[in-house]
């Protein structure tokens, strides 16, 4: 695996990926790792140790639900869920992001009036 | 709550965190040997990029948010093996708090139903009451100084004129204790309040069932024959029967029909005092029907409370008041109202006070003995508290080592502190539910030692929700005041020679300076109550030694309730109210045993009658124009109380109704009025300007007695033959021979009673001792209860001194081992050992004296006889604490000496 790729993610950021993920369908643990290293072209690799506590604080904030169902390989597996409110606080944070983004880039790229 | 279910189901969570975080494990493996890596090569592989499982489970745990809930379930249970390991310090603990807490409470529950609790009425805070409502009972003078009690007639004229207020409500200052029959049932005993018609309506108080009193009802005198109830005495008197509404109750020689019983929860206006029923003031006449003149304008017995309309100012409203006032009694002097009178509404006024909570007698007299008492209680609680404060000390030095194996295991210092602050949570808790149980029966039993009588003071003591969120907060602060400086102390240790050292053994610092602070400040506070305990005591000494002035041993006091003999009043057939006691003074003066027995107005502390007397031929000056007390007496009274005759003669039968009118005065009255010659033979009539001057003779002289208080200066006292001044006086007093029988000689006097006329009912039975006792009640219970809490202290501050030095002297055994081995004295040891609670004991003092001397002030006004600054009781205080810690300290120096020295060195 070429690690050089690689970079830390911006506090909070987890959180909004692992809401997008969810947003696509119901999916365990391991999935949404896979399936963030997946979209992000291998730049992203989730630890085990952000992950799960990330769906259990998201789960305690009730953005996310979760139950537990056969997973494609038979075992039992927890599945997460968006809530309502989950898909609220990802619409929200996911504009706040483009908006920041975008500003951010305007700076960066010097193509702001008056510099 | 599902953080609640969380740590109860906290297992099911803990398999579930397992198992999703071992199916992801084996997934991830699963994929590896997909890619054709060997399985036990894969699952190396992903254990390393897991990199510590129970890292990441307790990272979700503590994402989970309840993490703090499942720690403190820990702490209370290891708190609690704690706390069952040490039994000797727990118990010494949860004693001290228990006291501590439950003193606190009981205090703090006085307080709160004496001083603090607003009334059960619609919005408290509107309401006004005009003066402080700490006069009470019926005058005729012209209003002057500040003015407390008003006529009905004042009421119905100044309601009609003031505009500050949304209604006025009057009540009777004095509450009238009577019998009355339910439906021709046998008489019970009621407390009547006699009110306006306004009363329910401007308090807001609805009915219960019925309706409450209305204007109508208290229209003209004697034209409002009804009865509202209170809802205990609904519930107890008439079982709660709703049926009972329109019965009549037959008091007096009237009856009224119930038409009402008022919410429950509501029992009249004065704390301390509940009504059992309410009836109009228009019926004053035919509820007591002795009182003379009451259609006079100034018949002035009531208590009145307004409640201010919601836009206007306490000052508006004083101001309009006050106005008014003047005006209306101005009127009432008539068209030439003498210049002193004038001169007097001039000067009267009126002082608006807080309604909200009430009148309250009891508030006036208790406010500030209670403040002392919950300052002293609070003293007690610190002191406690630095005592369980030193030694959660001493077990954090003994516990060093295990902290200093957990911080070093990687345990945080904050979880530490958490945990041992649970420790003294659990105990202060532990001792608030012990203290609030204590303090429920404490308080119950303080009011009836402070207020002694034949009824209990009315007051709801049940712990309500001010009392348990006082113990709540204080069992809260005490947690932390003493938990927090021992665990921030045990865990700011360093880790290596904590670890280094041997068990149980620690650097001498550990404890240091902080555990002598604690001690100094004990003995302080100590020498404090100590002192105030001493002045306290003092006082009441003094006021015991007082001298009477009539002889309180061996004297029945018999209160007699006349009201159901349908005894004649206002007529000239009153005379048979005389004729009756005479009856039975003489049926009494001839059981066996009985040296002599009179009727009385008052016998002592049992309430006043006072007017000013003018002399014949002696001009008032302001040394003789002091009130006189006067007392209707029977004609063996002097013998009785033990009055010594020092001139003339006392009453005897030939004083009657048809003879000259007597009397007999005190010596401070016959000094002052004739300071050179004889009183006896000199002529005086009653009142400022008598309406009958020179009609009353003096006959004799007697000696100086006390009349209401003990503590009372000299007053001047005119006592009249009851032939003279008719009516019928309920205090009957029995003097016995010393050595009779006193049981048996009550039981006949009882039957003497019922034999003359079975109407006249007894209320109750004392002794003139007790009732000099009685008088002082709240002053001795004071006296005490300094005493208990002051002799606490000293104890308290003993187990910390004896503490402190046991500790310092095993930990240094070894090197007291070497010194004797070296050839020391025990002497010199013990001086060793002893000087280090002389020192506190001195630093104590010099803090502790200071402070007593300067706060000692404020107790001036409850000493009397006494300088607060007493120097008997300050020595005596001082003293006391030097002796106690130097034999609490004795006991481990004396230990010292008796160390074995090969035994000390082999024991390293």
């Amino acid at each position: 695996m070429n690690t050089t790729d690689k970079f830390d993610l911006p506090q909070g950021t987890l959180d909004l990926l692992i809401l997008r993920v969810v947003a696509l369908g119901s999916i365990h643990g391991y999935a949404i790792a896979q399936r963030i290293q997946q979209m992000s072209r291998e730049a992203l690799q989730v630890q085990q140790g952000s992950l799960y506590p990330a769906l259990h604080r998201l789960e305690y904030k009730k953005f996310l639900s979760a139950n537990w169902k056969a997973s494609e390989t038979g075992r039992e597996a927890k599945f997460y869920e968006l809530t309502a409110a989950g898909r609220a606080h990802l619409k929200a944070e996911t504009e706040n992001w483009s908006r920041l983004t975008d500003v951010v880039g305007l700076i960066l790229k010097g193509t702001l009036e008056g510099i | 709550m599902s953080w609640l279910r969380r740590v109860f189901a906290r297992k099911r969570l803990e398999m579930d965190l397992d198992k999703e975080l071992r199916f992801h494990f084996e997934t991830q493996v699963a994929e590896k040997v997909k890619t054709g890596v060997a399985e036990s090569e894969a699952r190396r592989l992903t254990r390393m990029e897991f990199g510590g499982m129970e890292q990441v489970k307790e990272d979700c745990r503590e994402s989970r948010g309840t993490l703090w809930l499942e720690y403190l379930v820990q702490d209370i249970r290891f708190g609690l093996r704690q706390l069952v390991k040490s039994p000797g310090f727990t118990s010494i603990a949860l004693l001290s708090l228990a006291l501590g807490i439950g003193a606190n409470t009981a205090i703090f529950t006085l307080v709160n139903a004496i001083l603090l609790r607003p009334l059960p009425v619609e919005n408290p805070n509107e309401l006004v009451l005009f003066g402080d409502g700490g006069a009470q009972g019926l005058t005729f003078s012209v209003p002057e100084g500040r003015w407390q009690l008003f006529s009905d007639s004042f009421l119905r004229d100044f309601r009609h004129q003031a505009t500050s207020y949304s209604g006025i409500a009057a009540v009777n200052s004095t509450q009238s204790v009577i019998k009355a029959s339910i439906a021709g049932s046998a008489y019970q005993t009621a407390h009547v309040d006699l009110v306006s018609g306004s009363y329910f309506s401007v308090l807001g108080v609805p009915a219960f069932l019925g309706r409450t009193l209305v204007e109508s009802d208290d229209s003209a005198p004697g034209a409002g024959p009804v009865a509202v109830a209170s809802y205990g005495w609904f519930e107890s008197h008439l079982n709660g029967d709703k049926s009972a509404l329109g019965k009549t109750i037959r008091i007096q020689a009237q009856d009224y029909t119930l038409v009402g019983v008022a919410r429950p929860g509501f029992s009249g206006v004065t704390v301390g005092q509940s009504a059992d029923l309410w009836i109009p003031f228009c019926m004053n006449k035919e509820i007591s029907p002795g009182l003379p003149k009451p259609d006079s304008k100034f018949f002035q017995s009531l208590h009145l409370i307004g409640r201010l309309k919601p836009d206007v100012k306490p000052g508006q409203a004083s101001a309009e008041t006050n106005l008014l006032f003047k005006q209306i009694m101005r009127d009432y002097l008539g068209p030439n109202p003498s210049q002193k009178h004038l001169d007097d509404i001039a000067h009267a006024s009126i002082e608006l006070t807080l309604g909200s909570r009430g009148i309250s007698p009891l508030r006036l007299l208790f406010s500030l003995p209670l403040k002392i008492l919950m300052t002293i209680v609070g003293l007690v609680l610190v002191i406690a508290c630095a005592n369980i404060a030193n030694m959660l000390l001493a077990r954090g030095v003994a516990r060093t080592r295990e902290i200093a194996v957990r911080m070093a295991l990687g345990a945080s210092r904050g979880r530490i502190v958490f945990q041992l602050l649970a420790e003294s949570a659990l105990l202060s808790a532990a001792g608030a539910v012990a203290g609030i149980a204590l303090a429920w029966k404490a308080s119950t039993l303080l009011l009836r030692m402070a207020t002694p009588g034949l009824n209990p003071v009315p007051l709801n003591l049940a712990p309500d929700l001010p009392v348990l969120a006082f113990t709540l907060g204080l069992s809260v602060l005490t947690a932390l005041l003493f938990g927090c400086l021992p665990a921030l102390r045990a865990t700011g240790l360093e880790f290596t020679p904590a670890l280094k050292d041997g068990r149980g053994s620690s650097s001498v610092s550990a404890r240091g300076n902080l555990a002598r602070s604690l001690i100094v400040g004990q003995i302080a506070l100590s020498v404090l109550l100590l002192v105030t305990a001493g002045l306290f005591v003092r006082s009441l000494i003094h006021l015991t030694s007082i001298e009477t002035g009539f002889d309180k041993r061996n004297v029945l006091l018999f209160y007699l309730d006349s009201s159901t003999a349908g005894l004649p009043h206002h007529s000239p057939d009153e005379i048979r109210s005389v004729r009756l006691q005479e009856q039975i003074e003489s049926r009494v003066q001839a059981i066996p045993g009985v040296q002599s027995d009179s009727f009385a107005f008052f016998t002592f502390n049992t309430g006043a009658w006072s007017d000013l007397v003018l002399f014949q031929g002696v001009p008032r000056t302001p040394e003789n124009g002091q009130e006189v007390y006067f007392n209707n007496v029977g004609n063996g009274f002097f013998s009785t109380m033990g009055i010594p005759l020092v001139a003339g003669r006392a009453f005897s039968a030939q004083d009657n109704q048809n003879s000259p009118k007597v009397a007999v005065i005190n010596e401070s009255m016959a000094r002052r009025f004739f300071p050179n010659g004889l009183a006896v033979g000199h002529r005086f009539g009653v009142g400022e300007t008598p309406d009958h001057p020179g009609e009353i003779e003096v006959i004799g002289v007697v000696k100086d007695a006390k009349y209401t208080a003990l503590d009372e200066g000299s007053l001047f006292a005119a006592y009249f033959p009851c032939a003279q001044n008719v009516g019928f006086y309920g205090n009957f007093a029995v003097r016995y021979a010393p050595g009779a029988n006193r049981q048996e000689i009550l039981s006949r006097v009882r039957s003497s009673i019922a034999e003359t006329n079975p109407n006249i009912l007894v209320d109750g039975v004392s002794s003139l001792d007790e009732q000099v006792d009685q008088s002082i009640a709240a002053q001795s219970l004071i006296a005490r209860l300094t005493s208990f809490f002051g002799v606490i202290a000293v104890f308290l501050a003993c187990i910390g001194i004896y503490g402190l030095l046991s500790y310092s002297v095993a930990r240094r055994t070894c090197e007291l081992g070497i010194r004797l081995a070296l050839g020391a004295q025990s002497r010199m040891l013990l001086w060793l050992v002893l000087r280090e609670s002389l020192v506190l004991l001195a630093i104590g003092l010099a803090i502790g004296v200071p402070i007593s001397l300067g706060s000692t002030r404020v107790l001036k006004s409850l000493l009397y006889d006494l300088s607060p600054l007493d120097p008997m009781a300050i020595s005596t205080a001082i003293v006391a604490v030097v002796v106690m810690t130097m034999a609490a300290a004795w006991l481990p120096a004396r230990r010292a000496t008796r160390i074995n020295p090969i035994q000390a060195l082999r024991a390293e």
